[in-house]
């Protein structure tokens, strides 16, 4: 009887894998090289148990996406990995036809795991590809090769995996005009059903930031020259822009990165994972041995980093701020439906200046940013958002 | 004279920078046990934290000492130190005359640099007795007897007995106090004649009103007697008079002729005691009032902004505070279209404009715009004739111009011959004209040059320390104004002329300024959404243009795994930055943006 009251209301998980087989010369993401071969299944366990202790908050969720990020999710044993795929159906009530994604590198998974994978539910594989260019990938840090890719590829779909991704990126030193038309071109020759471009950002404390002087990165302008041709060239191919830095063909797009644009709620586990669950956005620690500690030792308080209460006010300046991500940006009739206020009337003017620049297009019944305004786009959020002394959004 | 007077040394000390001034000072304080070692602050007499930073002595202290001295009489040592830089040569020489003699510090590694030789030649005018003291003989490349041969060659004093101490270690000091007892004549003037006072300092104390220190030329000075200013005839009830000790104010029942002291009488701004004015007795008033009194005028300007235009009352606040202790500060509201509400402020030189902009920052916690420093140019304009411009955007336009005139200097500067190429290159450069140069020694040189004020302020001091590793000095003095080809350089945005940027200039230099200026604007505006044209222009002509190019790309391309809030802490951020952006017509500009602009570093 209990069951039948329950709701399905829907849900993300998304589980990090903390671990690489080597570090990217540009990332931040929490994730290392373990020397000790134990702590995967330490921390499968962990996660495991992590999950478990959620099942009575998720009673009413029927999670439909899931996607395991990292890290290199690929670089942990199969066996391991298999058991936190099944760990997650345990713990949730997984919808039938939920897009579950993984990441991986080129050449970490072979087509027999890709197989058990595939069997344990996974439907999407989102491949980090990056560039087809050996120098380029050499100066990124990559230990695959465009061959990788390719084998990858064939792999995945000798595997029935028929939904795949490939991650390309731009702004690469040394990359050129040229060498970024031929990854794309190669990038779509491989026929995924959707391909994400992410532009190269120097975070602190990377080696690449730290030897930033000793490449030559692309300037600004050339980065957009590279930006604008590919939402052209990926159009004519058949993939359609759906976000600032996504591309799908149609009914693929991707709907567990959609949640975080959408401001639907999600479950993350792992160190550094975030959340956005009953109205609290909340991360946590980015330590393995802590976080494996504290589940067992079943501290699980110790394991909270961020954590904020989104009031109302708050959804708002958010829903601005990741619905404009958006290529449908935001509709009119469906901010009043959800907020039951006027958008028009509270960024109207301020989005007038923009829109007059050719930066935000007015369709009528929504705002959205043209292409050269998603290149600017945090300069444009900034000014039109406000925030108090807290760092919370003011209207 | 007196027997009092016969036990007392009013004396100064006198260098070049960094020659040891203040530590010697020390020493001779430590000496005499005018302070306990425990007590003793290193460098005591600059209570200022910005001078004991930048090892400078802004404005002039005085203390009074007790020296026994080896025949076993006790005499009275009245310490009175100077300010070591050009801007405040005329608080330099008010000081020298409240003394009968100097002790002339020379760096025994160094020799003699601009400074020691134009405060040598105060010196000489004050007619004070010149007690040569080489310093720093500690030091492993001191040359004891090269720079007091130097000494007798170039000033023309004895100097082969000269004490030849290190003010570091404290050796040879006794041979100082020796000197200051044997060389230094006792003070004369008469008791009972009357009052006449010398002002060489003053500040503002917040119990007291401003303490006002003298030197008592004639006369004698009680509390409860009325004074009165001679310069402007205003009158105070003295309240208290007494001594400067090295650890605070000690009263006394009264100040003789020949004495320095302080006098308290409720004087509400340092504006009414003027330094180089006289005090006497409201009703025996000196015939005359003493020589070489002069109104402290600034001769550089500049605009002040706050950063933040809404802490516009506590700058001014902060500014008035700082006028009670400095009489040689000049500001007036101003406006400007670029930078909002400010002060036209006015300096006697770089220095005080630097020290000003610091204290305002440290002192009263404000950030700061400051526009380029300006001198006061005079224009004969058609009908109207003559008139006084401090404040560029000011500047008529050219038509109604009949003839212009810019402030110049007499310039000395003392520098090894190796450098003597470059410096006069650069001299030349500024539109210097070059009178004579003497040889100081086979090894360095005095150059005489006439040079524009406005060359000067404009990163001349700079340019003359890199044109020579650091070793050439300067030395100016005002002299008067020449008739000029000026022209207004002014600076547009999108179109728009930003008052803010706007320099007079000599036709010569209009083209490379703008230049200059317009590739910094390039370099430091930010870019926005929209393409900015930067012109200079003088009239109508443009003779320079750059372009900020539009900004392309300012996105967050990445999605960090569902971490909002950090998009969301990444914006705030960009807004604060945001906030503090001026408007600069339609252009916005940070204020590190702005300074960076008229940064005069980088010349040459």
């Amino acid at each position: 009887m209990a069951q039948s009251r329950r709701q399905n209301k829907r849900l993300g998980i998304y589980v990090h894998i903390p671990f690489c087989r080597k570090k990217c010369a540009y990332c931040d993401f929490y994730s290392y090289c373990p020397h000790d071969a134990r702590v995967y299944e330490a921390y499968a366990d962990a996660v495991i148990a992590h999950m478990k202790s959620y099942r009575d908050v998720g009673v009413d969720y029927a999670p439909d996406t899931v996607y395991i990020g990292g890290g290199t999710p690929t670089s942990m044993p199969p066996e391991e990995m298999l058991r936190i795929l099944h760990g997650i159906r345990s713990s949730f009530r997984v919808v039938k036809n939920a897009e579950i994604t993984m990441e991986c590198n080129p050449a970490t998974a072979d087509m027999q795991t890709l197989r058990r994978y595939r069997r344990a539910g996974v439907n999407r594989l989102s491949i980090g590809m990056q560039s087809s260019n050996e120098n380029e990938l050499r100066a990124l840090g990559r230990i695959h090769s465009f061959g990788d890719v390719k084998r990858t590829v064939r792999d995945a779909r000798e595997a029935r995996i028929d939904n795949i991704n490939l991650d390309l990126m731009y702004g690469i030193p040394f990359q050129t005009f040229d060498s970024w038309r031929d990854t794309l071109r190669r990038a779509v020759a491989l026929r995924p059903e959707h391909i994400s471009l992410y532009c190269l950002k120097l975070e602190a404390g990377t080696p690449m930031c730290e030897n930033a002087s000793r490449y030559v990165f692309p300037d600004d302008e050339m980065q957009f020259a590279m930006y604008s041709h590919a939402i052209s060239y990926l159009a004519s191919c058949g993939y359609e822009q759906y976000e600032i830095s996504n591309f799908a063909r149609r009914g693929f797009e991707c709907r567990h990165n959609l949640k975080y644009w959408q401001c639907e709620e999600y479950l993350g586990f792992g160190p550094s994972a975030h959340s956005y669950f009953a109205d609290v956005r909340f991360s946590f620690k980015p330590s393995v041995s802590e976080y494996i500690k504290n589940v067992v030792g079943g501290a699980r308080g110790a394991l909270t980093d961020e954590y904020e209460q989104i009031p109302a006010r708050e959804r708002l300046g958010e829903y601005v701020m990741l619905r404009m991500r958006l290529n449908a940006g935001i509709d009119r009739a469906e901010f009043f439906r959800t907020f039951g206020k006027d958008f028009d009337r509270l960024f109207g003017q301020k989005l007038a200046r923009y829109v007059k620049g050719g930066f935000v297009k007015d369709t009528g019944g929504a705002y959205r940013f043209t292409t050269s305004g998603m290149f600017v786009s945090n300069y444009i959020l900034s000014d039109i958002l406000d925030f108090d002394a807290d760092g919370h959004f003011l209207l | 004279m007196t027997d009092r007077q016969k036990h007392i040394r009013n004396f100064s000390i006198i260098a070049h920078i960094d020659h040891g001034k203040s530590t010697l000072a020390d020493r001779i304080i430590e000496a005499t046990h005018g302070v306990e070692r425990r007590e003793m602050e290193e460098q005591l007499l600059d209570d200022m934290d910005l001078e004991r930073e930048r090892g400078i002595t802004i404005k002039a202290r005085a203390v009074r000492l007790e020296h026994k001295a080896e025949d076993g009489e006790r005499y009275v040592f009245n310490l009175i130190d100077t300010p070591g830089h050009v801007d405040f040569n005329y608080e330099v020489s008010r000081s020298l005359c409240a003394c009968e003699g100097a002790l002339l510090v020379v760096d025994a590694t160094q020799g003699i640099e601009a400074q020691t030789l134009a405060n040598a030649y105060l010196a000489v005018d004050a007619d004070l007795e010149l007690v040569p003291v080489v310093n720093k003989i500690d030091l492993p490349s001191a040359e004891v007897d090269r720079v007091r041969a130097e000494i007798e060659d170039v000033i023309g004093i004895p100097a082969e007995e000269c004490p030849a101490v290190s003010a570091k270690t404290g050796q040879n000091i006794p041979d100082v106090l020796r000197a200051i007892v044997d060389d230094i004549p006792a003070p004369e003037g008469d008791e009972d004649a009357p009052l006449s006072c010398l002002i060489f300092d003053s500040y503002y104390n917040s119990y007291l009103g401003v303490v006002v220190y003298v030197r008592v030329m004639n006369g004698t000075l009680r509390a409860g007697e009325r004074i009165r200013m001679m310069s402007s005839g205003v009158e105070f009830d003295v309240v208290e008079v007494g001594y400067m000790r090295p650890l605070g104010l000690d009263k006394a029942d009264c100040l003789s002729a020949g004495d320095v002291g302080y006098i308290t009488a409720s004087i509400k701004n340092v504006s009414d005691t003027k330094i180089g004015d006289t005090v006497t007795h409201a009703d025996r008033p000196a015939a005359e009032p003493l020589p070489g009194f002069k109104e402290a005028l600034p001769m550089v300007f500049a605009g002040i902004y706050p950063a933040d235009g809404a802490r516009y009352n506590d700058l001014r606040d902060a500014l008035e505070k700082l006028r009670l202790n400095d009489a040689a500060l000049s500001f007036a509201p101003e406006t400007s279209v670029a930078l909002g509400f400010g002060f036209r402020c006015g300096f006697l030189g770089l220095l005080h404009m630097e020290v000003i902009e610091e204290r305002l920052e440290r002192e009263f916690n404000l950030d700061l715009i400051t526009t380029a420093p300006s001198v006061i140019y005079e224009v004969d304009v058609r009908g109207s004739g003559r008139v006084r411009v401090d404040n560029p955007s000011n500047y008529p336009p050219p038509e109604v111009i009949e003839r212009a005139y810019e402030p110049i200097v007499k310039a000395s500067i003392i520098t090894p011959t190796d450098y003597i190429g470059g410096i006069m290159e650069l001299c030349t450069d500024r539109r210097g004209t070059f009178h004579d140069m003497k040889y100081i020694d086979t090894s360095r040189v005095e150059l005489h040059y006439t040079l524009p004020l406005n060359e000067i302020i404009y990163d001349f001091f700079d340019a003359l320390k890199s044109r020579s590793r650091g070793y050439a000095s300067l030395d100016y003095e005002p002299d008067g104004y020449v008739e000029s080809k000026l022209c207004k350089l002014d600076f547009l945005l999108n179109g728009d002329i930003v008052d803010a940027l706007t320099f007079i200039v000599h036709e010569e230099k209009a083209y490379a300024r703008a230049r200059r200026i317009a590739e910094r604007l390039k370099d430091n505006i930010p870019r926005q959404l929209f393409e900015i044209p930067i012109q200079a222009s003088v009239g109508s002509r443009i003779i320079a243009r750059e372009t900020v190019k539009a900004l392309r790309k300012d996105v967050l391309a990445k999605c960090y795994g569902g971490d909002i809030t950090r998009k969301k802490k990444l914006l705030e951020k960009q807004k604060e930055g945001k906030k503090k952006m001026r408007k600069l017509g339609t252009v916005e500009v940070s204020p590190e943006a702005f300074m960076a602009v008229l940064r005069l570093d980088d010349d040459n």
